[in-house]
């Protein structure tokens, strides 16, 4: 596999893991997951596994932050020690201090703040295992678990990473191909009206290499939005046998 | 025009219709109507009622609630009602002279009291009034917006249990129920079941006959 002392991410017009440039790993999606929680969501995408939590509208505890306009809306993105090969130290580092800020600005843009005055809605997002990706894995649960929490918002996010290997635009990067890639371009929208609310990029590509890769994000975002969908509808089927 | 159907899931974004009119769980945009939030949307004509799965309490004048006192100021209780919101209960409701009682004669931190939300005001502050002390008994919690499927259409479902337990209940739209008398863990059992499966059809029936089963055990 190493030529040159590089590493060969594509062969034969085929990923690592067999997949071809434009297609998703494997994706499942389940609501209503924590008891405690007003809502709740679990995502299972590729071998990252990813917990979010909604607690709220609650009461807003420091008082001086209260806004008597709207509520506070807060995401704080976490990766738990285990979750990663070499054991990550416990507590915020600047990585997941960002990530929740930019989560926080993506849901913010959605969410009906407005109807909860003087309140906070916590977001809890809990990387249980990563590889890859894991900031769209979080904003996908995050805003299910927002809608199973009957959090009014103008649409749902969903969030796809695309990037360059090879010099190739592919969808959906894994670990390999984040690590030794030459670009990784995260994408949120909202998918009724294509908005974006997310967009960051960690590498370099050229004027034409963007247009491919963003329309590529956004078909792979559309056809994650499907997924999100059919887990809400899941929901309210609920099994009635027992007690 | 309508793009739903009566009985759709909806979910947060979805297009309702336009010259519709939507209240609560809607938003409008560019003259068209959007669901907010996830649930089953009812058509009444030219109405549609989105009803949430979940969802938190936000105190709504008139409504019976459930609540506990959770602290004593000088001359009014503070009440916790279920809600990120402020709940006052005023003196003058109980004492003749708040200024110059002692008020804990009537209420003490942790009394669990029922009333009616009096006032709202425009960041969801709210009254309550004429409060009556819950003693004996329990106090469950449901998911507020699970209250109306326990409530029943015309107080249908609440009166099949009570008619089957015999138990006293007195059902807050905060989510909090009170049960006193009678056969109290049939009465929890079947309301549990009701809030977990308060959106499938035939609940009624369901429910009816778990009653009668477990009844004629007794």
């Amino acid at each position: 596999m190493k030529r040159n002392g590089k590493i060969r991410l594509i062969k034969d017009g085929k990923r690592l893991d067999g997949r071809k440039f434009d297609e998703l790993r494997r994706i499942e999606m389940k609501v209503g997951v924590l008891k405690r929680a007003t809502g709740s969501a679990y995502v299972e995408w590729g071998k990252n596994k990813v917990l979010a939590g909604v607690y709220g509208p609650r009461e807003l505890h420091p008082k001086y932050l209260r806004d008597p306009t709207k509520a506070l809306l807060r995401c704080i993105y976490n990766l738990a020690p285990f979750s990663v090969e070499e054991r990550k130290r416990p507590g915020p580092d600047r990585r997941s201090i960002e990530i929740s800020k930019v989560t926080t600005e993506a849901l913010n843009s959605v969410v009906l703040v407005e109807r909860y005055p003087n309140t906070a809605i916590d977001v809890f997002i809990e990387i249980l295992q990563a590889d890859a990706g894991t900031r769209c894995a979080g904003i996908n649960a995050a805003a299910l678990a927002l809608a199973d929490a009957g959090i009014p918002m103008r649409d749902l996010v969903t969030a796809c990473a695309v990037g360059k290997v090879d010099g190739e635009i592919v969808l959906d990067l894994m670990k390999e191909e984040d690590n030794y890639g030459e670009c990784d371009m995260p994408v949120a929208i909202t998918p009724r009206k294509k908005e974006v609310v997310l967009l960051q990029m960690d590498g370099k590509l050229t004027r034409d290499e963007f247009k491919k890769a963003y329309e590529l994000a956004i078909d792979g975002a559309m056809r994650i939005c499907e997924i999100q969908k059919n887990a809400l509808l899941s929901s309210i089927n609920v099994d009635v046998k027992g007690v | 025009m309508l793009r739903i159907k009566n009985n759709e899931f909806v979910i947060p974004g979805q297009l309702i219709g336009s010259r519709i009119i939507c209240d609560t769980n809607c938003f409008y945009e560019n003259g068209k109507v959007y669901s907010a939030i996830q649930g089953i949307a009812r058509v009444i004509g030219n109405r549609v009622i989105i009803i949430p799965s979940s969802g938190t309490y936000v105190p709504k004048e008139g409504d019976i609630v459930i609540g506990v006192v959770k602290n004593i100021m000088s001359r009014n209780w503070v009440i916790d009602i279920n809600s990120p919101y402020t709940c006052i209960l005023k003196g003058e409701e109980v004492a003749r002279d708040p200024l110059n009682e002692d008020i804990r004669k009537y209420f003490v931190v942790g009394d669990i009291i029922s009333g009616k939300i009096s006032r709202v005001d425009e960041v969801n502050n709210s009254t309550i009034s004429g409060p009556r002390k819950l003693e004996n008994g329990i106090v469950i919690e449901v998911n507020p917006k699970r209250v109306p499927r326990v409530v029943g259409k015309k107080r249908s479902m609440l009166n099949l249990i009570k008619e089957k337990t015999k138990s006293r209940i007195l059902v807050g739209q905060n989510g909090r129920i009170w049960i006193n008398d009678g056969n109290i863990e049939l009465t929890i059992m079947a309301i549990k079941r009701i809030e977990k499966e308060a959106q499938t059809k035939g609940l009624t029936d369901r429910i009816a006959k778990m009653l009668e089963e477990n009844y004629n055990k007794n």
